[in-house]
């Protein structure tokens, strides 16, 4: 089977707009937290996100929208989609100059495309409600694909005349974690010699205030202390938004354009809790059968791994299933691997958070560096047992493990390897 | 917006201007509406909707259309004639056409059917169209495909003395096409042992367009057609023949109405063979008359209608389906 290998990223984060800055924000642990102002009334309780800088998208209609102006996008793109469609398109744009990608190398039957968001409630809502007020013949005939579920998905095909594998995946929070496992795929089994992994979500009021009504998001009012990841005092997530866009390529590609990869993906693994639709496992029995598998298929023992990304989003529950889910496959061992969540940093991207997490770890390998857990002050005595790192390594991971769950028991985990 | 649901669907009735009058806010809705349009599009909305006035209209649609047009294409429309397409030349796909659709119907207060759509392929037809609803009149008929059979149908004008094949027709234009077949009589005269086909002739068959065009292209109101019998050559203008065309040669007729007021009908036309310049005619006038339709008579065969052909003589008779057919073979 063909060896696969990441060629180029692409980011909107809410820790940076460019793989320069989100590097720099992991290193030095500098989060993206803002009190968010659609927040600021007292029935609701959530007060912080994680912002997306120099990006307005807080309008129905995409041409008052302000970005920047390095990106050139046609009104007949912008009319389709939604904020998540925007960041992914402008990641997607980051990834393709990255990987030093031509015109002809993205439109063909051998390049696919896979993306993840969770749709934009937002738009879903504005449309519907116009519809209700002014009659469906006088409705955007375009409202149903800038905002149902797959909008990011149909959009990018068409922005980038993708010939080959499409598809959107909804497995909530595991989304594009899914999208990356089921692209590498495509690629061993040689039905696809690139693949475009992409995640977005838009990361406003519709798309994070419902999670308030499952008393999963953090009521925290002071950025630097919303996000928790591990520790004692944590109290929710933190929702953010934004796009990340990932270039996976097979070997022979990647030397017929002589480019050099981030990092290889070796295998990956999934595996579902069998549970319970939004609480994960207590003792995180999916998330340790995703991990085992994924090793298993890349053939890598569970002391060769040097750092896990963790899913920990900083909910009560779930931080401790998979803090048990670590101790599992890792046997308790706590020195290795070195474990850290970066959604202390970012607050958590739903369904783009597998993908973006993945580009954190692709860059986290090349430049040799292992992120720092954030904002952890007092560990959870129940998350004891795994190292968790509380400050940023300059030691550069070989083998990393990047985990991500999502609503009904969904696990996957993905492995990547240095390029030796 | 409850006066936005105003049906005018079928019945095409004019546009009935709202009872109340053009309020503040309705000032405010419309400028929102058209706020990444040209001032002078929303100056023209403005005036449309608070007098009713049809002049408007063409300033507004093309304000529209504008809006919607990437913004290196828009220098297009900036002197656009009404042959601008809006596919080929705009870039407008058809779920543009649907927004450009949906803000036209707020902006003027009116309801556009999906199927009156499909036929609008230039700005010319966009502009006719709506015209065409704010005036009330019958909707601009559609470009179609005029068949042989249906030509001699139609026209007054009849074999051996018709000289288009086959023809299409639209609200702004119409095109045809005459191959020469070689066995036309006057050509066993003109010349001698060197058959050209006369400059006379090919005026005819511009002449013989623009009938088709005036029966089966030109809007008139509801309950109103050209009478048939109505049209007779009146004058032309600007006429020069470039390309001498013998037979073999495919002339492509062209013309396009430049004014039309009941009972005289200017057009100009051009004969291309290939992508050569035949005859250009600045001019060609006709007179018509537009009577009920009810009293026109069904022309079938021509039987009743005749026409002074250019020569001046009066048009062949009905002669049976002989000849027809045989200028139906002559397409082949």
């Amino acid at each position: 089977m063909p060896r696969v290998f990441i060629t180029g990223l692409g980011f909107v984060t809410s820790i940076g707009n460019d793989a320069a800055t989100v590097s720099r924000s992991l290193r030095e642990l500098r989060h993206g937290f803002e009190v968010f102002p659609p927040f600021q009334t007292p029935e609701i309780p959530v007060k912080v996100i994680g912002t997306i800088k120099d990006f307005a998208t807080n309008s129905p209609d995409p041409e008052d929208w302000a970005f920047p102006a390095n990106y050139k996008i046609k009104r007949e793109l912008l009319r389709t989609m939604a904020p998540n469609g925007l960041y992914g398109q402008c990641a997607m744009l980051q990834a393709v100059a990255d990987a030093r990608l031509t015109e002809p190398d993205i439109s063909n039957p051998h390049t696919g495309l896979y993306a993840a968001s969770g749709g934009s409630p937002y738009l879903l809502h504005y449309h519907n409600d116009r519809l209700n007020k002014v009659g469906v013949m006088r409705c955007s005939p375009l409202g149903i694909v800038a905002s149902i579920a797959g909008t990011l998905n149909f959009n990018l095909i068409a922005a980038f005349k993708i010939q080959g594998s499409s598809c959107g995946f909804s497995s909530a929070c595991a989304s594009s974690a899914h999208a990356l496992g089921f692209a590498l795929d495509d690629l061993k089994l040689g039905r696809q010699k690139r693949m475009f992994v992409v995640g977005a979500e838009d990361g406003n009021l519709d798309a994070i205030l419902p999670f308030a009504g499952m008393r999963t998001l953090s009521l925290q009012t002071d950025p630097n202390l919303a996000s928790r990841p591990f520790d004692a005092a944590r109290d929710g997530f933190v929702g953010t938004g934004g796009g990340v866009a990932l270039v996976l390529e097979t070997e022979e590609e990647v030397v017929r354009r002589g480019v050099t990869p981030y990092a290889e993906v070796l295998g990956w693994g999934q595996a579902s809790d069998g549970w319970n639709v939004a609480i994960s496992h207590p003792e995180g029995s999916g998330s340790a059968a995703a991990m085992t598998l994924a090793l298993r298929a890349s053939g890598v023992a569970p002391e060769q791994v040097d750092y896990v990304n963790a899913h920990a989003t900083s909910t009560l529950i779930g931080d401790i299933s998979e803090a048990r889910a670590l101790r599992s496959v890792f046997q308790d061992s706590a020195l290795r691997p070195a474990v850290s969540s970066t959604k202390a940093l970012t607050g958590h991207g739903l369904s783009l958070a597998g993908v973006m997490e993945s580009a954190f770890c692709a860059l986290a390998i090349r430049e040799g560096f292992m992120p720092g857990n954030a904002h952890l002050t007092k560990l959870d005595p129940e998350c004891a047992g795994i190292n968790i790192l509380r400050t940023t390594e300059n030691t550069p991971p070989k083998i990393v493990i990047k985990n991500s769950s999502g609503f009904g028991g969904a696990n996957v985990a993905l492995v990547f390897k240095r390029v030796a | 917006m409850p006066d936005a649901v105003l049906s005018n669907q079928g019945t095409n009735k004019p546009i009935p201007l709202t009872n109340k009058p053009f309020s503040p806010e309705d000032e405010t809705a419309l400028r929102e509406a058209l706020k990444r349009c040209s001032p002078s599009a929303f100056e023209s909305a403005v005036q449309f909707r608070k007098t009713g006035n049809a002049e408007h209209v063409p300033a507004v649609v093309i304000g529209i259309i504008e809006r919607f047009v990437e913004p290196d294409l828009r220098i297009k429309l900036k002197d656009a004639d009404d042959d601008l397409r809006l596919i080929e030349d705009l870039g407008i796909d058809s779920l543009t056409m649907m927004e450009i659709v949906i803000l036209v119907e707020d902006v003027l207060q009116m309801t556009i059917n999906n199927d009156e759509l499909r036929n609008l392929r230039t700005v010319g037809d966009v502009k006719t169209f709506i015209d065409c609803k704010i005036r009330g009149l019958a909707l601009p008929k559609p470009t179609k495909f005029i068949p042989i059979e249906h030509i001699g149908a139609v026209m007054p004008v009849q074999p051996p003395f018709l000289f288009l094949n086959e023809a299409s027709v639209s609200s702004t234009a119409a095109n045809g096409k005459y191959r020469i077949t070689g066995q036309e009589f006057f050509l066993q005269g003109h010349f001698k042992d060197n058959p050209v086909m006369p400059a006379s002739i090919m005026l005819e068959a511009l002449g013989q367009l623009a009938v088709l065009y005036l029966l089966e292209g030109a809007p008139t109101e509801a309950g109103k057609v050209v009478s048939p019998q109505s049209i007779f050559f009146t004058g032309c203008e600007g006429v020069r023949a470039h390309r001498i065309c013998k037979p073999g040669d495919i002339l492509s007729l062209s013309i396009k109405p430049k004014r039309m007021k009941m009972p005289l009908a200017t057009f100009e036309g051009a004969i291309r063979v290939g992508q050569e310049k035949a005859v250009i005619a600045e001019e060609i006038t006709l007179t018509f008359l537009i009577v009920d339709a009810a009293i026109a008579p069904v022309s079938i065969n021509g039987s009743s209608a005749h026409a002074e052909n250019l020569d001046g003589s009066p048009g062949a008779p009905a002669t049976g389906v002989t000849p027809l057919r045989v200028a139906m073979n002559a397409t082949g």
